[in-house]
């Protein structure tokens, strides 16, 4: 699958064939970083006087570079495909092979950055148990009542929750049994198979 | 078993067999058991009609408390018989007592075991197997995910939401593991 940029993506990326490759794997450094951090407009200022162009053409050098890389990684695409992408762009062999490599040593890292913007529910992180017996109340002495108590950590909205639960140890086989179920689930011969056919 | 003044008191108005008749006792006594197991009960049932109503509720709290005393304590069938003794039961009423609470002690027990608070029950979990393929900011997304809720309930009876989350087939590797150790340890504990 190639990727399709438009003409105004290509002007901006045409800046890169002005400069030596030492500038644009620093454009690729700053791309890599800000697609970390943020961005931060003073770098392209500061970049400007250095190579005496505007900062917009700074901006637009590195924005093209960083869209050029997030589009390529969100589609996962090849390294031929890649390569017949950037090749339309008419740049050196050289050049080429250098985004080639910015490609293929960050692609990992960009799609994790990606994987944080999809919508997500609140998720499991850990668990911590206790066991209990109750042995005495205000309203009945003498008991002899075994509680697991669990504290479940959750990922909420980039923070922590925690949430304390108590439960039986009935109900805590019945649960482990549940859970055993749905993992096994995924072994089955069914999941499996929408597993293989869904590439 | 220790009891109020007023509890006393109660209790001996209602071993009066003047004040309450055999079936005037029985009555009460079925009200009483009834008013803490199954909710409010009214006291007009027909053989207690001709009874002061200021008597008959302060004889309903005084057969109530001792009820419950009884089942705080696990009292025996002994000790309570004793007390109402001294409460000047008959012996025919004593025993309707205590048959009457043999009868109602596992339900009072319960009762009792589940006033006062604490941390929200799980009692059941549901799931659900998902695999997902992509995302508007990425493609080629493969992995399963489960959808879980556990289904809680809390001790003022009071229903509470589900508590939903995802999480990935390792996550809940990680998740079984963890409530398998605890029955483990469960297991071994009840073995000592």
């Amino acid at each position: 699958m190639l990727l399709v940029l438009s003409e105004e993506h290509k002007e901006h990326l045409g800046f890169l064939t002005q400069v030596e490759s030492s500038v644009v794997s620093e454009f690729g450094r700053i791309a890599m970083e800000f697609l970390r951090k943020g961005t931060n407009p003073k770098i392209y200022e500061g970049a400007a006087r250095k190579l005496n162009v505007s900062s917009d053409t700074i901006q637009h050098g590195v924005e093209g570079l960083t869209y050029l890389l997030t589009e390529s990684s969100k589609l996962m695409i090849s390294e031929i495909d890649f390569q017949d992408t950037v090749l339309i762009l008419g740049f050196s062999e050289g050049l080429n092979a250098l985004l080639l490599q910015l490609y293929l040593d960050n692609r990992k890292e960009i799609r994790s950055i990606l994987s944080e913007l999809e919508p997500k529910l609140p998720s499991y992180h850990s668990l911590e148990w206790r066991l209990d017996v109750q042995l005495a109340s205000r309203s009945l002495r003498q008991q002899i009542k075994p509680a697991v108590t669990l504290k479940l950590h959750l990922n909420q909205n980039g923070s922590q929750t925690t949430r304390i639960l108590q439960t039986d140890p009935a109900t805590l086989l019945h649960l482990i049994q549940q859970l055993e179920q749905a993992l096994g689930e995924m072994k089955t011969n069914h999941c499996r198979r929408i597993v293989r056919n869904i590439k | 078993m220790e009891l109020s003044e007023a509890a006393q008191g109660g209790l001996r108005l209602l071993a009066e067999p003047g004040r309450f008749s055999a079936r005037a006792f029985a009555a009460l006594l079925q009200a009483a058991f009834r008013s803490l197991l199954s909710g409010p009960a009214e006291l007009d049932h027909p053989d207690l009609e001709h009874i002061d109503p200021a008597i008959l509720k302060y004889c309903h709290a005084a057969a109530t408390t001792c009820i419950v005393e009884a089942g705080k304590h696990r009292a025996e069938g002994a000790a309570i018989s004793s007390y109402l003794e001294d409460c000047k039961f008959d012996k025919e009423r004593m025993e309707q007592f205590c048959t009457e609470y043999q009868k109602n002690k596992d339900f009072l027990e319960v009762l009792l075991g589940s006033v006062g608070r604490c941390p929200l029950h799980v009692t059941d979990v549901s799931w659900r197997l998902e695999y997902q393929i992509k995302t508007n900011q990425l493609h080629k997304n493969y992995h399963p995910a489960y959808l879980m809720t556990l289904n809680v309930e809390s001790s003022d009876s009071r229903s509470q939401p589900d508590l939903n989350f995802s999480c990935s087939m390792e996550q809940l590797q990680d998740l079984v593991g963890k409530l398998k150790d605890a029955a483990k340890s469960l297991e071994r504990a009840t073995q000592l």
